[in-house]
């Protein structure tokens, strides 16, 4: 990913790191009704916010990633019940974390998208990547090969 | 502690006797002076051996947890109806009991499987600190009275107050005494200057995202990736630590200054809630890595967020495996 850090008309990428149940099916509702939403976002499904190691952040932060994404269902709709309860756990303290080690903010972002909520995830989407944007392309922990 | 030393020896000699535990984790003289080095004592007439001072350092519930562990990997060969149970008795003061509740309430071991032999503790003398005031000078001879070391180097007879070079984690340590005991030794130690655990953290919080990440990668620079703090660590027991997996491998083992941070600050967030800020880590480290302005700050977010204290209680499990329906959600990206 480093290889589109120096050019000139640089893009953010960003990962989303989405649940299969409310995020990815939101995403796949703005789909569906045509919505349009910047097109720097790379998504990858899994079963729950809770099933996501806080470490797949890290990597995708090492690997070049400009910004990450983790979103889930909204609290008290996880489709197992509690995922995202320990999720946002997990993340509260990773991003603090992140923060005090001296890494950018607005990197990591966590957030909630349900399934009805395809214009929301056009909305986060769209707030992801002028973040990121603002930010300009990575460069700490971004490992050059 | 010349009584509390005497004491231990006595009960040490007597537990063994009388069958009460198979083994005890404490500490014997170093080889070098002024140290003191974990050991493993079986036989009553080695009690003897057993010491308890300043220079007592490592953390032994990590080798509380390695000999259980070995103990039911070398009952797997034995037949089921011979296979003995083992109890392990450990020298612990406050950060070693800590370190015993979390491997408890992450049930590494059953609480009938150790027996603490509580001891009041007044803080560890910290090597890089004299060696520091002793500006590198080997200690050919040392003793520790009233509150001083005396050495003798090659340039002479030198003193150095104890105050000057005990470790930051116990100048500022809340709970010095054992939190839980099955034989209390001597009395309660009086409190350390816990009011100020934070002062550290709150400073470097206030710093600017540059300073604060040129401190990280200079202090990662330093690292070598020897391992030697996850050694030592009583919270990192798993079987194959994550930095040994290749399926997936997780950090590269190459030179690339990333892997070394991403290796530090993976271990770091494993810390969340489970450390106990005994210092073990930092006492081997050999490249002087400031990992405790980073663990301490762990332990401020465990505190602010989650209102938990690792290795406090039976009852609170860690943090990160647990919830609450309000827990805070500032964090949280709203568009
Ligand atoms: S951290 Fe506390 S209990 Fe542990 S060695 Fe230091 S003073 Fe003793
Ligand atoms: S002990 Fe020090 S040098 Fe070794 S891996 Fe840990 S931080 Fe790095
Ligand atoms: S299934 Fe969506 S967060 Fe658990």
């Amino acid at each position: 990913m480093a290889e589109n850090q120096s050019s000139e008309n640089w893009e953010p990428r960003i990962v989303a790191i989405v649940c299969n149940w409310c995020t990815y099916a939101g995403a796949d509702l703005a789909g569906i009704s045509r919505i349009q939403y910047p097109p720097n976002v790379r998504i990858i499904r899994v079963p729950c916010s809770g099933r996501i190691n806080p470490f797949y952040v890290v990597k995708a932060l090492q690997e070049g990633a400009d910004g990450i994404l983790v979103s889930g269902c909204h609290p008290g709709e996880c489709h197992y019940l509690t995922g995202n309860l320990s999720a946002r756990r997990k993340f509260a303290a990773l991003k603090s974390f992140l923060n005090y080690i001296g890494m950018e903010g607005d990197r990591t972002i966590f957030t909630w998208v349900s399934a009805s909520e395809g214009d929301r995830f056009a909305q986060v989407i769209k707030g992801v990547t002028e973040a990121v944007r603002a930010l300009g392309p990575a460069k700490k922990l971004v490992k050059h090969l | 502690m010349e009584n509390v030393q005497k004491k231990l020896r006595e009960e040490a000699k007597n537990l063994l006797e009388e069958g009460k535990v198979d083994v005890i984790v404490g500490y014997e003289q170093g080889t070098l002076p002024l140290t003191a080095t974990p050991c493993f004592i079986s036989d009553p007439l080695e009690a003897e051996k057993l010491v308890w001072n300043a220079f007592c350092v490592q953390n032994l519930a990590k080798y509380v947890h390695d000999v259980i562990f070995l103990h039911r990997e070398s009952q797997k060969r034995v037949k089921p109806e011979d296979r003995k149970k083992k109890v392990v008795g450990v020298v612990a003061r406050g950060c070693t009991t800590r370190s015993l509740l979390i491997h408890l309430q992450e049930r590494q071991y059953d609480r009938s499987e150790v027996f603490v032999i509580g001891v009041p503790c007044t803080g560890y003398v910290d090597k890089k600190k004299q060696s520091a005031l002793l500006e590198g000078e080997e200690v050919l001879e040392g003793v520790l009275a009233n509150s001083e070391l005396q050495v003798k180097t090659a340039s002479g007879d030198r003193k150095v107050a104890l105050a000057e070079v005990l470790a930051d984690n116990c100048l500022t340590c809340r709970f010095n005494n054992p939190l839980i005991s099955d034989l209390m030794i001597g009395e309660a130690a009086p409190p350390m200057d816990a009011d100020r655990e934070f002062e550290a953290v709150d400073a470097f919080e206030k710093l600017p995202i540059e300073e604060r990440w040129a401190y990280f990668t200079k202090e990662m620079a330093k690292c070598i990736r020897c391992y030697a703090c996850r050694n030592a660590c009583p919270s990192c027991y798993c079987k194959i630590c994550f930095v040994e997996q290749t399926q997936p491998r997780w950090v590269g083992i190459g030179e690339d200054e990333t892997d070394t941070q991403v290796f530090q600050l993976m271990r770091l967030y494993h810390m969340v809630g489970r450390c106990v800020d005994c210092g073990s880590c930092i006492a081997v480290c050999p490249m002087g890595v400031d990992l405790r302005k980073f663990l301490k700050k762990l332990d401020k977010d465990d505190l602010e967020m989650f209102d938990h204290r690792a290795g406090t209680s039976l009852d609170s499990p860690a943090p990160l495996s647990t919830y609450r329906e309000n827990d805070r959600e500032d964090f949280i990206f709203n568009p």
